[in-house]
């Protein structure tokens, strides 16, 4: 059982720190999965659990500013509590799937504070010129969100998963809501960001049509992107038209 | 104008090995991402052999461009090394020639690929390459076969690091040699213009996309009842992340720091939550 468990740390760890190998999709369900069923003593059911799983999630991938189920953490407790129970891949599902929701909620609030700090911490030694310093910066933004959150699966598993969902069910509702609201505007800074950068008189307006392209037409990014190029080109090629003619009105 | 002596010279600063440490480096674009400036860390940590060798000795100009590309960025992780290629060919101009060299160029042709390359790298990678792994390797997995993780992780991941590693490449030349031609030709100025055309087009459009914010209530009973939501949707369509937007543009302005920004942010969302006065996003 310890044994199991520090496998489990470690496997949850090494899930954890997929952004970091490349987000090569070593959190996803069909690697968790049959990883887990290793640790188990049974691999067979670790694979048909981790596809079934895998399919239950494919909609889990974050794109934009959605952020999706704990995919991992849902799987490698599923998985290991169903093979425990010598239950089937449904019951790895059932309990994966709440495991999933509730894990992310904390995901969420931890990973929304610490990587900024960090980032905040980095800006400063940018403008102090200090690139080893950045660099440092940049690892721990990364590993201490994950050293916050990982050891909560391998406990989970040694303490049992009634125990956990009823301790994470301490935190009230109103702040994940608050927390799911708060991940809906806090994009707003760095796009403000961004835009201060650009923006001049001359220009402030295009933000508002890509704004609205999107707001009233639903036109996807791609689709603006598009327009943006042959607005952009058709407004530089007529500006230097008018240039050409101003230039031969002189003569 | 710079000699052909002098670019040659220049030139070598930059080489493979350079960009193979940017390719790297790339790797864990995603390590540091933060809801604030997303792969802002990752971007800048990335950047850095490239700048070390470029600015290396002068202080004063590292210290700005790594401030420089410590802005906002997010796009599809896989797809990072072509804008990380083409912003080292442009430092690489930059240093050579900083007198004629627009540096707002560097950050408005980052910002102006972010969009489009986020929209076709998630479709490609997240839409399709993804579904084809999952379909081939679900499918021998849930049969109890060994191979179904191998392929999922295979054919997702060789096209991940090897078009990655391609990119870094192609980037760095498209770089170089097109943005050098424009350059010459005295066309750099109005690409410069015409990328904040994009650039900003392509901030609104995220800005609509990423930023939401949703009033909780109901006005009427029963199946005539409509959620204030929608009343305000038919006004203008998202007017709240636009105010949003121009609150923190404003006191951004004021030079009230992102993160503090941030905390009141966060703060307020839970009060609201509380009070159930805001609601979060459906999707």
């Amino acid at each position: 059982m310890l044994l199991q468990t520090i496998l489990i740390a470690l496997l949850y760890l090494l899930t954890s720190m997929e952004p970091f190998f490349g987000t090569s999709l070593i959190s996803r369900a069909i690697i968790c999965g049959p990883l887990t069923g290793l640790i188990m003593g049974d691999l067979q059911a670790g694979l048909i659990m981790g596809g079934t799983l895998e399919l239950a999630f494919i909609g889990a991938v974050s794109i934009g500013a959605y952020d999706p189920p704990d995919v991992a953490s849902g799987t490698i407790l599923g998985t290991a509590f169903a093979i425990q129970a010598g239950a089937g891949p449904e019951v790895a599902l059932a309990l994966g799937l709440p495991i999933s929701t509730i894990m992310q909620a904390v995901i969420a609030i931890v990973w929304g504070i610490i990587p900024t700090i960090w980032m905040h911490k980095a800006d400063k030694k940018a403008a102090a010129g200090d690139a080893k310093g950045l660099e440092w910066q940049m690892w721990w933004a990364g590993i201490l969100p994950v050293l916050a959150t990982f050891w909560i699966v391998p406990s989970a598993f040694y303490f049992g998963n009634d125990t956990i969902v009823s301790l994470l069910g301490i935190i009230p509702d109103f702040i994940v809501t608050g927390m799911n609201i708060a991940a809906g505007v806090i994009p707003a800074i760095g796009f403000a960001m961004l835009a201060q950068m650009i923006m001049n008189r001359k220009v402030a307006p295009y933000f508002f049509v890509g704004f609205f392209l999107v707001q009233y037409f639903g036109v996807p990014t791609t689709g603006v992107a598009i327009f943006a190029i042959l607005l952009a080109f058709i407004i530089v090629s007529t500006q230097r038209q008018q240039m050409q003619e101003v230039e031969s009105d002189d003569f | 104008m710079i000699s052909n002596k002098d670019r040659k010279e220049f030139q070598g600063k930059i080489g493979k090995q350079i960009l193979r440490k940017v390719y790297l480096r790339s790797i864990p674009m995603e390590h540091s991402w933060n809801y604030e400036r997303m792969m802002n860390l990752g971007y800048c940590y990335a950047m850095l052999p490239a700048l070390k060798a470029l600015y290396g000795d002068d202080k004063e100009k590292l210290t700005e461009a790594m401030l420089r590309h410590m802005e906002f960025y997010n796009t599809t992780p896989y797809v990072i090394t072509l804008p990380l290629g083409i912003s080292v060919a442009m430092e690489e101009k930059m240093a050579e020639n900083p007198e004629n060299f627009d540096k707002t160029s560097i950050t408005s042709v980052k910002a102006a690929l972010m969009g489009p390359l986020a929209g076709i790298g998630d479709s490609i990678y997240w839409g399709t390459l993804r579904i084809i792994a999952t379909g081939v390797g679900a499918t021998l997995a849930v049969q109890g076969n060994v191979l179904g993780p191998v392929l999922f992780f295979l054919i997702f991941n060789v096209p991940n690091f090897g078009l990655r590693y391609w990119l870094t490449f192609f980037g760095y030349n498209f770089g170089t040699n097109v943005l050098g031609k424009l350059e010459q030709s005295g066309i750099m100025e109005k690409l410069t213009y015409g990328a904040s055309i994009v650039g900003l087009l392509v901030t609104g459009a995220m800005t609509a996309e990423n930023v939401y914010l949703a009033v909780a209530g109901k006005i009427g009973v029963g199946d005539d009842a409509t959620t204030i939501q929608s009343i305000l949707d038919g006004i203008i369509p998202g007017l709240l992340s636009l105010g949003v937007m121009g609150i923190v543009y404003y006191f951004l302005h004021k030079k009230v720091k992102p993160l503090t920004l941030m905390f009141i942010m966060m703060v307020l969302c839970i009060i609201s939550a509380y009070f159930g006065i805001f609601v979060p996003g459906e999707d």
